[in-house]
């Protein structure tokens, strides 16, 4: 096995939010960084959440520090990142089941803690979203909105290349060089190639999000984290066009937020022991439904496209008593292990949001700038991410390119989410997709109501010409494995008719389950 | 009949069903299809931004794919909803503004029949007109009559509402509708003796546009303002159990379906009309077969074409015409095998649609070539004036017919 | 008040139609929309690739093809070869046949009748052959076909780049956009001119299902002619040329034999109050404006599986048959609908209607619901069409069946 070596100042384990933001603001600082993803960019939590840009709103009253955190963030991304932000706006209101005196104590709290908040009237709300329960009694507009995190990976990760970090993908620790006292270097292995790597660093920021513990313990440290599952559910439709919050103490299933053409409705939230465990149990489905039929009393009535869970990591110094993993605060805690556990030159960050990536990273690479003696001021807050155009995203964007004069010389591959050829090629070739779930994630192929029933055949022929190596099949049964995932946990409905139009051609028209298995 | 559109996006499952039938994508590339224009789009549609697709407007309206879908996904309401929304946007020029006025156009068009007719037969006036207004020269502007229907049957509607309806006869309100009215009141008179001769007490209520070709042309607010007149008009007749008859399809579609569907009216009256409205043949075949079935139908020893308008396929009542027209002796019965003859209402009608409306009508032409038959028959006064003008062949509403085997014509 | 009404317009309605009202019935057929056919191959799957008078002995006595006595298929096939050879649609196989034939993926499709321009590709037939791939035209891939095929047994096919004529369209183009180009005589023409070169030496060249819709027979023969070779088609993405021909064809027979075809509305079923619940009087169906009644002699519901709503299956555990309300058997615990694999056996596939050998849906103890209620296709339970490959053999045999049944007749 040929095995190469890199050196680096700091070393990143971990392509989400926070890994990517620490990578992008230790950049702007001048600092020599590289960072690892074991999987592909969106795979891990940052890619599997709901989606929302908090106003800060759910926290006033429970975690006002986090509110008003949330509140200044929000800010801040908006201007640095508006391409991955939708201006949906949110509202808090309260439903039947929901204690109606809340809403005054929520509102003050809201105000100490730099929320802003404007009550609506019945009437308005209701033109404006006509779905929503009829029979709420309070509503209050606030500045939630939907954060795309594929679309803001991306970014980060264009940016942290732009300014000369490495980003390696598909690049996973294996193990942890520890020399007196001293986490020195790390060993990675391409999980496309074979090949290995030794990355020596002055300082490791374990990222990892699920796998922190996994990583810490490879340099012989017990982080005390625990790993909470939520599910969630996007609808075919946009529902909603604004984030819909519920006027009560944070609960299951608690909002509505739309993303893109669909809207996410969720979470479940319990404690699991696998990072990797995305599995959909039948009763958080019907449980995250029913819950979403308390602010949309129609949504039986529509169809839910897919499921699909997150793992988070909460870090739990004190294992006493089995508290519900929702209470556990969802302040993010960087440890510095020299001081904990006696081990130099690795930093953990465990928890957090997405909403507050960009803090968590700035004081993550506050710490990591100490340790190395480096002065270096912040510079994530004022600077923009990624490349123009700078507004934020709308939804009607992808059909506009698609149909201007230079968006009808391409072809569409995928029809429901406008993904075109040209974007397909650019992620085969260019963005080192290797597989069609990668392509997903880039372009948003096969995310639509009929689940690659159509674009898988034809996107599995563009990477039969264009990925060498490509399987026979160009990869088409592995990215129908892959979409069953998410849509065998709501097989009823239209649901369950979808899945079988999609019987029909790929098993009737295209005979894939005649084709033999394919090489290892 | 189908879901309402607000269900319409989800319940799609991308299955190009309704595609493979549309029959404006068969002919050009400028149309990406029902599917695409329709329940694919509705996904980045947002209500409070500017819509982003031009595409949409080359749908027109004819409402097979609503028709042939197997979930009901509403796919013509979604269309016909976003056709509308863009040109609002873009804004609604004098020309569509006229042409979905045919009551308008009739009133002033009957008090100058001869001149107006002259001029509007006129190559070089319909030339200027394409050139000013965009009204396709090659498309067929029907001939005003100088009576209306109304006009002609004051006597009846001067006696109404009639006392002593007999016990025997049944009440029948009759929508004429505007083509009636203005340009052809020769078929009403016609449908009114058929109905007679049924045995049927017939009924002019106070009417006016059905207001389609305002909807179709993203006139929302007007095409409201018609119908809420048409339901106060109507209403009394269907509340008092009176059916609600109608020999153009387009015209009951309207009342039938479109209100609701399209136009968003809701309430009891709204619904009532629609349960109480019937088209011509339909009524027939539903409470007067027996009536039918006493009269003596002379031979008709001739060879028809029966264009059933896409509207009425939109009624999802199937060909009713044809159970009567059966009964016709010695009359032989082609079957169109087109779904929309072109003109769709007004889209034919318009400089720029002229030449897709035209493909899309050319299998049926073909066909007509090919079959050669005495007359075509269709139940849409559009279609007929459309059929007759690119084929030269006499176009006659199938109850003509019926009124001549019935020795009425 | 018509003889016979039939729910559903797929291949098992539209053939069940034909086959009365040719015989002479009063025949309506109501539909919410159309069917599944433009969805499919446009063959007939009899058991994939086993169909033998043994094999079908040996199904389990719940098997539609068991209920309906598969010694009847060849009665029912016959009927249908009639049918489409009036139509001008040339079938090949037989109900004993197996024709191996590639498809857009370079699998292999078993299948028992094929349209001519398909089955001339069937492996053990074919020796050597090219691919033509489509320049610009996204739903057929001849790397895809030639990669997998060589796989599966077929001989390794060369693949030939074609160019498609015209302007740069401003949209794709679907598989239906192609064949309406290729009916036209002067673009199909031209085209042929260009692709001369490229094909110069070739004897059989295999190409998406694109040969025209309306003038396929025309097509094929016109292109062989100034091309020299002979030409067969494989099946790509819906819709799918050899579905809508057949589909076509049906509704044209069905219409010109006198069928009254009442598409866009949702049936449900009435009940005849007189009757003690013993028979069905009709259905109403949800038209523009309001219910209309359609009273009938019979009933025959051909309104398919789970795809097009024949079964309606809730969250809640309960899958409905949705028109009368007939129980269906099948698990009340969702989980339990599906299974891991997507390419393999799934069980809500087989769920359906009981039915006994005269096509009557049956409760468990083997009463019929009602005298003049039958079932027909996809919405007969026993068996998961895709997996063994009996969609159209059951669609066609129950049809064949029910009809017999319903008028009291043999065909």
């Amino acid at each position: 096995m040929p095995t190469s070596s890199l050196s680096t100042q700091l070393l990143i384990i971990g392509g989400g939010a926070t890994g990517l933001g620490a990578a992008w603001d230790a950049c702007l600082r001048g600092l020599k960084v590289i960072l690892v993803e074991q999987s592909d960019l969106g795979q891990g939590t940052s890619g599997r959440y709901h989606g929302l840009l908090h106003s800060g709103g759910r926290y006033v009253l429970s975690d006002p520090i986090s509110a008003r955190d949330c509140a200044a963030e929000n800010a801040i991304l908006r201007r640095i990142a508006p391409q991955a932000i939708e201006d949906t706006g949110g509202l808090f209101v309260t439903t039947p089941a929901d204690p109606p005196e809340f809403a005054d104590r929520w509102r003050s709290a809201c105000a100490s803690s730099g929320v802003p908040t404007d009550e609506w009237t019945i009437s308005k709300t209701l033109k404006h979203e006509p779905l929503l329960n009829p029979r709420i009694s309070r509503a209050f507009k606030v500045a939630d909105a939907a954060l795309d995190s594929f679309d803001l990976l991306h970014l980060l990760a264009e940016a942290v290349r732009k300014a000369g970090g490495q980003v390696l993908l598909q690049h996973q620790v294996k193990g942890l060089g520890v020399s007196a006292g001293r986490v020195t270097s790390a060993s990675v292995i391409n999980t496309r190639s074979g090949e290995t790597r030794t990355i020596g660093a002055e300082i490791v920021i374990n990222a990892a999000g699920p796998w922190t513990q996994h990583v810490a313990s490879l340099a012989g440290i017990n982080l005390p984290v625990v790993l909470s599952k939520g599910s969630m559910i996007a609808m075919t439709t946009r529902l909603v066009h604004t984030v819909i919050n519920r006027c009560r103490p944070s609960q299951d299933g608690d909002i509505i937020v739309p993303v893109g053409t669909v809207v996410v409705l969720g979470t479940t939230d319990f404690e699991v022991d696998d990072p990797a465990d995305h599995s959909i149990q039948g009763w958080e489905v019907d449980r995250i439904m029913a819950e979403g039929e308390v602010l949309i009393p129609s949504l039986a009535d529509h169809r839910p496209l897919r499921a699909w869970a997150g793992v988070r990591a909460l870090y739990r110094p004190t294992k006493s008593v089995r508290d519900a993993t929702r209470d556990l605060p969802r302040a993010h805690a960087i440890l510095d292990h020299a001081v904990s556990d006696g081990i130099q030159g690795i930093l953990s960050v465990v928890g957090g949001k997405l909403t507050t990536f960009r803090l968590m990273a700035q004081a993550t690479v506050d710490t990591a700038c100490q340790k190395l003696g480096i002065t270096a001021a912040c510079y994530t807050a004022e600077t923009r991410i990624g490349s123009p155009p700078r507004r934020f995203h709308e939804l009607p964007n992808r059909l506009a390119d698609v149909e201007s004069a230079s968006g009808r010389e391409t072809s569409i591959v995928c029809e429901c989410e406008l993904a075109t050829r040209l974007g397909l090629e650019h992620s085969l070739a260019e963005d080192h997709a290797q597989a069609l779930d990668d392509s997903r994630r880039d372009i948003r192929l096969g995310m639509g109501p009929c689940q690659a029933a159509f674009c898988g055949y034809r996107a599995a022929a563009w990477a039969a010409a264009l990925i060498s190596g490509s399987p026979p099949d160009g990869g088409y049964r592995a990215f129908l494995k892959e979409r069953w995932r998410g849509v065998r946990p709501l097989a009823w409905g239209k649901t369950l008719s979808q899945i079988e139009l999609g019987r029909r051609i790929s098993i009737e028209l295209l005979g894939a389950d005649s084709l033999p298995e394919d090489p290892p | 009949m189908t879901d309402l559109p607000g269900l319409a996006a989800d319940m799609c499952l991308k299955c190009n069903i309704c595609t493979a039938a549309c029959p404006v994508a068969a002919v050009t590339d400028l149309f990406p299809g029902p599917k695409a224009v329709g329940p694919q789009e509705e996904r980045f549609r947002h209500p409070r931004l500017p819509t982003a697709d031009d595409s949409v407007a080359w749908c027109s309206g004819c409402g097979v794919c609503s028709r042939v879908c197997p979930h009901g996904v509403a796919v013509t309401e979604i269309n016909v909803r976003a056709k509308a929304a863009l040109a609002q946007q873009n804004g609604i020029g004098l020309r569509d503004r006229l042409i979905s006025r045919p009551a308008l156009l009739g009133r002033m068009g009957v008090r100058v029949a001869p001149l107006a007719n002259a001029g509007l037969s006129n190559p070089l006036v319909r030339r200027i007109i394409e050139g000013i207004l965009g009204v396709s020269r090659e498309s067929p502007l029907p001939p005003f009559s100088s009576d209306t229907l109304r006009r002609r049957q004051a006597d009846r509607i001067a006696a109404q509402p009639s006392d002593t309806v007999p016990a025997t006869k049944l009440s029948v309100a009759y929508f004429h509708g505007c083509s009636t009215e203005y340009y052809e009141p020769r078929i009403g008179e016609l449908a009114i003796a058929v109905l007679e001769r049924l045995d049927c007490q017939v009924i002019l209520p106070p009417q006016g546009c059905c207001g389609l070709p305002l909807q179709s042309n993203g006139l929302f607010d007007a095409a409201r303002r018609y119908a809420r007149s048409n339901i106060e008009s109507l209403g009394p007749f269907a509340s008092a159990g009176i059916p609600i008859v109608g020999t153009s399809t387009s015209c009951t579609l309207a009342l039938k379906h479109e209100y609701r569907a399209i136009l968003g009216l809701e309430g009891e009256s709204v619904a009532g009309v629609a349960g109480a409205t019937l088209d011509f043949f339909e009524f027939i075949t539903l409470h007067r077969i027996a009536q039918l079935n006493r009269q003596h139908l002379r031979s008709t020893p001739l060879t028809v074409l029966y264009h059933p308008p896409c509207q009425l396929r939109g009624h999802g009542i199937g060909t009713p015409a044809m159970d009567v027209l059966r009964m016709i002796p010695d009359l032989e019965i082609v079957l169109s095998e087109a779904e929309c003859c072109g003109i769709a209402g007004t889209y034919g009608l318009k400089r720029e649609k002229a030449t897709v409306a035209h493909a899309v009508g050319r299998p049926l032409f073909d066909q007509a070539h090919d079959v050669h038959p005495d007359s075509i028959l269709s139940d849409s006064e559009t279609c007929r004036w459309w059929i007759q003008n690119h084929t030269g062949l006499k176009s006659l509403h199938p109850l003509q017919l019926l009124a001549q085997a019935m020795n009425l014509e | 008040m018509t003889d016979l009404l039939i729910v559903g317009e797929g291949l098992c309605g539209l053939f069940a139609a034909v086959l009365a009202s040719q015989h002479g019935a009063d025949t309506t057929l109501v539909a919410q929309g159309r069917g599944g056919l433009s969805l499919s191959h446009g063959c007939i799957d009899i058991l994939r690739d086993r169909a033998s008078a043994t094999t079908l002995r040996t199904l389990p006595q719940g098997h539609p093809y068991k209920l309906a006595g598969g010694e009847n298929l060849d009665r029912a096939l016959k009927k249908f070869l009639v049918i489409t050879s009036g139509g001008g649609l040339a079938y090949r196989g037989g109900v004993e046949e197996i024709l191996r034939l590639p498809t857009a993926l370079g699998g292999v499709h078993a299948t028992s009748f094929a349209p001519e321009s398909l089955a001339r590709a069937s492996l053990g037939e074919i020796k050597s052959f090219t691919v033509g791939a489509l320049e610009g035209f996204r739903d057929f891939s001849a790397e895809l076909v030639r990669r997998n095929l060589a796989r599966s047994g077929f001989p390794v096919p060369t693949v030939v780049s074609l160019p498609l004529l015209g302007d740069v369209p401003r949209r794709d183009l679907y598989a239906h956009d192609l064949a309406l180009r290729f009916d036209d005589s002067e673009w199909r023409s031209e085209l042929a001119r260009a692709w001369k070169p490229r094909v110069g030496g070739l004897r059989l060249l295999g190409v998406p299902a694109v040969l025209g819709l309306w003038k396929h027979a025309e097509v094929i023969a016109s292109l062989e002619d100034k091309l020299d070779l002979t030409l067969f088609e494989i099946p790509t993405l819906p819709p799918t040329l050899p579905g809508l021909r057949l589909e076509r064809l049906l509704r044209r027979t069905a219409l010109v034999s006198g069928v009254r075809l009442i598409e866009g509305s949702r049936a449900l079923g009435l009940v005849d109050g007189r009757s003690g619940g013993e028979r069905v009087a009709g259905v109403v169906v949800q038209a523009a404006g309001g219910p209309r009644t359609f009273p009938s002699d019979a009933v025959l519901l051909a309104t398919g599986g789970t795809l097009h709503g024949g079964l309606i299956a809730r969250q809640n555990g309960r899958i409905l048959e949705s028109v009368f309300d007939i129980p269906v058997q099948h698990s009340e615990s969702r989980g339990e609908w599906t299974s891991e694999r997507p390419l393999g056996a799934q069980p809500f596939a087989s769920y359906g209607l009981r039915v006994n050998s005269e096509m009557r849906p049956v409760s468990d103890e083997g009463a019929p619901y009602f005298a003049n209620l039958y079932a027909a296709g996809g919405i007969i339970g026993g068996s998961d069409r895709a997996v063994e490959g009996t969609r159209q053999g059951i669609d066609l045999l129950t049809a064949f069946r029910a009809v017999e049944s319903a008028l009291g007749v043999a065909l």
